[in-house]
């Protein structure tokens, strides 16, 4: 695949394209702070952006979605939202996010509703250009990706150099001139200095190492401490890009015949998360919530996905928490600190 | 547009299945059997159905019956939430949703082949015991000596009577029986089911232990199982938990490390000794 | 299967939950379509002494509206608490705040405080007087959870009302914290279902959904302290539909 670069007008132009002929969604100033929404003018895109509120997951699993429509007595039909959409902006520790949800929804049991609007978006992502006051990306190993998108973006101050990894990235850059081995090497020094700099919050060991050191740590006495002040409110769950867990429920039209069932974001760090009819609740202390969490991330999700771990150090989690105490990397390295790494 | 799913089944999507028979065991319970609109459904003792009422929810029901057993597959259901309060107005003719058979942990049928079988049933914990219960005695030159233990709450909520007579009559299954609260229609054994365990005549050393109950139950009759040195891998558990999706995707499930949808519903207890969150 | 029957009362109130029927507009005909309204003062002049469901505005404030309440209880299947006065007592539970109520009624209406009518006592909850299946909270209530709510009903299954606080659906709408931006916003601890209304638009959450089950006093002291408040600072923001306040009805 080739790696291209396109002057900073001619990007404008490469954009305002786009918008013409696809739904583009892309990174805007929503009032302090950024977040994905459909994109009107390439004006309005802000790839100079921190971090999102939100991560993209909403594009592909929504906070709220109708799965099938039924008739009472009668047969279910699945509903599917089927438009292409392109993805424009997408920092490299939210690619992975991505990478790693599309992973979990197609092995096992292919979950079509997910991976109908995923196959029906063209990922554009960018390298950070600001980080944000909470990142650990580059302790996660998230801070500069090589694969999981159609094109990335270097902003190189006056261009951009844009890379195609697929088909897809391909045909969208074709016209653009091949980038020059100086934009290449400048690219290389964005990527070297991301490593390190995406890393307000620094992780004491090596990411991989986060299984092994959460086998050890399972009656370690910081998840009562850290969760004496957690309010349940599950905003972490909520702003994570590799939280995915649903709830399913129905509703009827006022025929009462007629009705969707429809799925809807749920947190693990809910209360009644766990609880089933006839009110027994297996989790119903907020320390095993708030382990569970911090186990999901890095332990068990990993387990399914080849080991890679499931949090992707975005730091919204961090930014998140009200009371403060969601930050993986402080409870990973006070799990460091009293037990060592070996 | 994307083309590559359409030819992928939806797994939320429930098929449909017409109520054969209906009838209330108790006040609480009560008993369905289901024919699948589309014919085939091949399960094995353990499995579980999503069953759906469209317009209340979805709820998961281990199938009670044996595959062994001929003309549609059967489920009771305890009358307890949204779903199974609706699942207890359906008549025969009545058509519901069906997702299933699901969960790959399934009770060891073929592993128990030679070897003695004690299933240990607490309350509604008969129901899916049923299940693998009757496949052995459909098969019942292939397994040693079978044990059925039960413990019941009440008299009035004894379920399958009629199936535990017959069982109690056969010579080839010792089946004991006990009451927590007992009234005067009853003269059998008094107490929880762990204390009919020191009555069981078994190969501890290799009998499959199937057990089921409601959760307070498990650990006490673990305890019971370790005065006899039960090996853990001969042991098995019919795990509930809270499930929404029932193809290990929605977390609600989740037992540390594993799903039970997806990994259970029934688990070989030595499989659960790096599961805290099970027991 | 015939329609069941609904009968709407309102008692101390400012009736605008009701108010919210209303403006159901074309929605009202479709509630209509599943359910007969016997009484309903605000909207017909009808009165039934039989119907299936009450739907309670209102807190309850004099010892005949205990005796009225408690009457409707008697003759319906279903009790619904509608609205934040209902539900756990709302803004009219400021007064019992206060320790001599004689002096706060004064203080409110003057010379005419010993009139008959204003004979009131402490404020209670509908659930504090008689037993309530379900509560839908809000000040005013939520339209689309109404609708949900009675759907449900007349399907014969009981509504899934969150137990978890705002900020889920907060954070589900891609808001910035406002705690952040110097409001004391109460969604922490407080039931969701409104779709986190007041946030989604710049305003702190003001309680109106009672607190959840389950809050977190714990954590609430620490926001407090690492925001630089002290517990009065909380109790005010608090006080509006927070006074005295008993733990909502589950449901």
């Amino acid at each position: 695949m080739s790696v291209k670069k396109l002057a900073k007008e001619d990007f404008a132009k490469f954009v305002e394209a786009l918008i013409e002929k696809d739904n583009v969604i892309g990174v805007q100033a929503k009032g302090e702070r950024f977040d994905f929404a459909p994109l009107e003018s390439a004006q309005d895109l802000r790839l100079d952006y921190d971090v999102t509120l939100q991560p993209p997951k909403k594009y592909f699993l929504p906070p709220k979605e109708v799965l099938m429509t039924f008739e009472v007595g009668g047969a279910y039909a699945s509903e599917y939202e089927d438009e292409t959409f392109v993805l424009l902006g997408v920092h490299p520790y939210d690619v992975v996010g991505i990478n790693q949800m599309d992973e979990l929804f197609s092995q096992d049991n292919y979950d079509t509703h997910y991976m109908k609007r995923r196959n029906n978006a063209t990922i554009i992502a960018c390298d950070v250009v600001t980080p944000s006051e909470n990142v650990f990306a580059s302790s996660m190993k998230t801070a500069v990706v090589k694969e999981g998108f159609d094109i990335l973006l270097t902003d190189l101050g006056d261009s951009y150099v844009a890379e195609a990894a697929t088909e897809k990235g391909e045909a969208l850059l074709a016209g653009a001139a091949e980038a020059d081995d100086a934009a290449l090497q400048a690219r290389e020094a964005v990527w070297a200095k991301n490593q390190k700099a995406l890393n307000k919050h620094e992780l004491e060991c090596d990411a991989a190492y986060l299984p092994k050191l959460l086998g050890r740590s399972y009656d370690h006495n910081v998840w009562d401490d850290m969760a004496r002040t957690c309010f349940s409110c599950g905003s972490c769950n909520q702003v994570c890009p590799t939280c995915y867990c649903f709830n399913v429920q129905d509703d009827v039209n006022w025929d009462l015949k007629t009705g969707q069932r429809e799925r809807c974001w749920d947190g693990c760090l809910l209360d009644g998360f766990t609880k089933v009819a006839g009110e027994h609740e297996f989790r119903d202390q907020r320390a095993h919530r708030f382990r569970h969490r911090l186990y999901r991330k890095a332990k068990y999700v990993p387990a399914k996905i080849g080991g890679q771990i499931a949090c992707v150090g975005c730091g919204r989690c961090v930014g998140a928490c009200l009371p403060g105490i969601a930050n993986p990397v402080s409870v990973y390295n006070r799990l460091i600190d009293d037990l060592g790494i070996g | 547009m994307c083309q590559c799913c359409s030819e992928k089944k939806d797994i939320y999507l429930p098929e449909l299945a017409t109520v054969v028979k209906a009838d209330a065991m108790n006040v609480t319970e009560k008993y369905l059997k289901l024919s699948m609109d589309g014919g085939q459904f091949d399960y094995v003792p353990g499995q579980f159905v999503e069953v759906s009422l469209a317009g209340i929810g979805e709820a998961p029901i281990t199938i009670t019956s044996s595959p062994t057993q001929e003309g549609g597959f059967e489920l009771v259901v305890r009358k307890i939430g949204n779903v199974t309060n609706a699942i207890h107005t359906l008549n025969p003719g009545d058509k519901l949703g069906i997702r299933g058979p699901l969960g790959d942990g399934m009770y060891p049928v073929e592993e128990a082949k030679g070897r003695d079988v004690v299933f240990i049933c607490g309350g509604l914990g008969l129901v899916p015991q049923r299940s693998f219960i009757n496949y052995v005695l459909a098969n019942r030159a292939d397994y040693g000596e079978v044990t059925i233990l039960q413990g019941t709450k009440c008299f009035d909520q004894r379920l399958f009577t009629a199936e535990i007579a017959e069982w109690e009559n056969r010579d080839d299954v010792v089946m004991l029986e006990t009451l927590d609260e007992p009234d005067e229609k009853w003269n059998g054994n008094v107490g929880v089911v762990t204390t009919l365990v020191p009555k069981v005549k078994t190969d501890w050393s290799s009998a499959v232990v199937s057990v089921c109950g409601p959760p307070v139950m498990y650990k006490f009759v673990l305890m019971a199982l370790e005065e006899f040195d039960v090996p853990h891998e001969n042991i098995y558990l019919n795990l509930e938990r809270k499930m929404k999706c029932g193809v290990g995707k929605c977390g609600h499930c989740q037992i540390n490390d594993i799903y039970c949808c997806m990994d259970g519903p029934v688990f070989r207890y030595s499989d659960l000794a790096t599961m805290p969150e099970a027991i | 299967m015939s329609k069941p029957t609904i009968a709407i009362f309102d008692f101390a109130c400012c009736e605008g939950c009701q108010l919210q029927f209303v403006n159901l507009e074309e929605e009202l005909l479709d509630l209509l379509g599943v359910a007969d309204v016997v009484e309903w003062r605000e909207a017909m002049s009808e009165k039934s002494d039989e119907y299936d469901i009450a739907i309670i505005e209102g807190s309850i404030t004099r010892l005949e509206d205990e005796e009225k309440l408690k009457l409707i209880r008697s003759r319906a299947k279903v009790l619904i608490a509608l609205g934040a006065c209902a539900t756990i007592g709302g803004v009219n539970k400021l007064k019992n705040n206060f320790d001599d109520l004689d002096e706060v009624k004064k203080c409110v209406y003057g010379k005419d405080a010993s009139k008959p009518h204003l004979a009131t006592q402490e404020t209670k909850s509908v659930g504090e007087v008689v037993d309530v299946d379900f509560c839908i909270h809000g000040c005013p209530i939520d339209r689309a959870e109404f609708t949900y709510i009675v759907r449900c009903l007349v399907m014969g299954k009981t509504p899934e009302i969150p137990e978890y606080p705002i900020c889920v659906e907060c954070k589900a709408n891609g808001n910035p914290c406002l705690w952040d931006e110097g409001q004391v916003c109460l969604g922490p601890i407080i039931r969701a279902g409104c779709k986190a209304r007041c946030p989604s638009n710049g305003f702190r959450c003001f309680g109106c959904r009672g607190y959840i089950d389950n809050p977190n006093v714990e954590a609430a002291k620490e926001v407090i302290d690492k925001y630089g408040l002290n517990v009065d600072d909380l109790k005010t923001k608090m006080i509006l539909f927070g006074s005295r306040q008993e733990p909502t009805i589950h449901g």
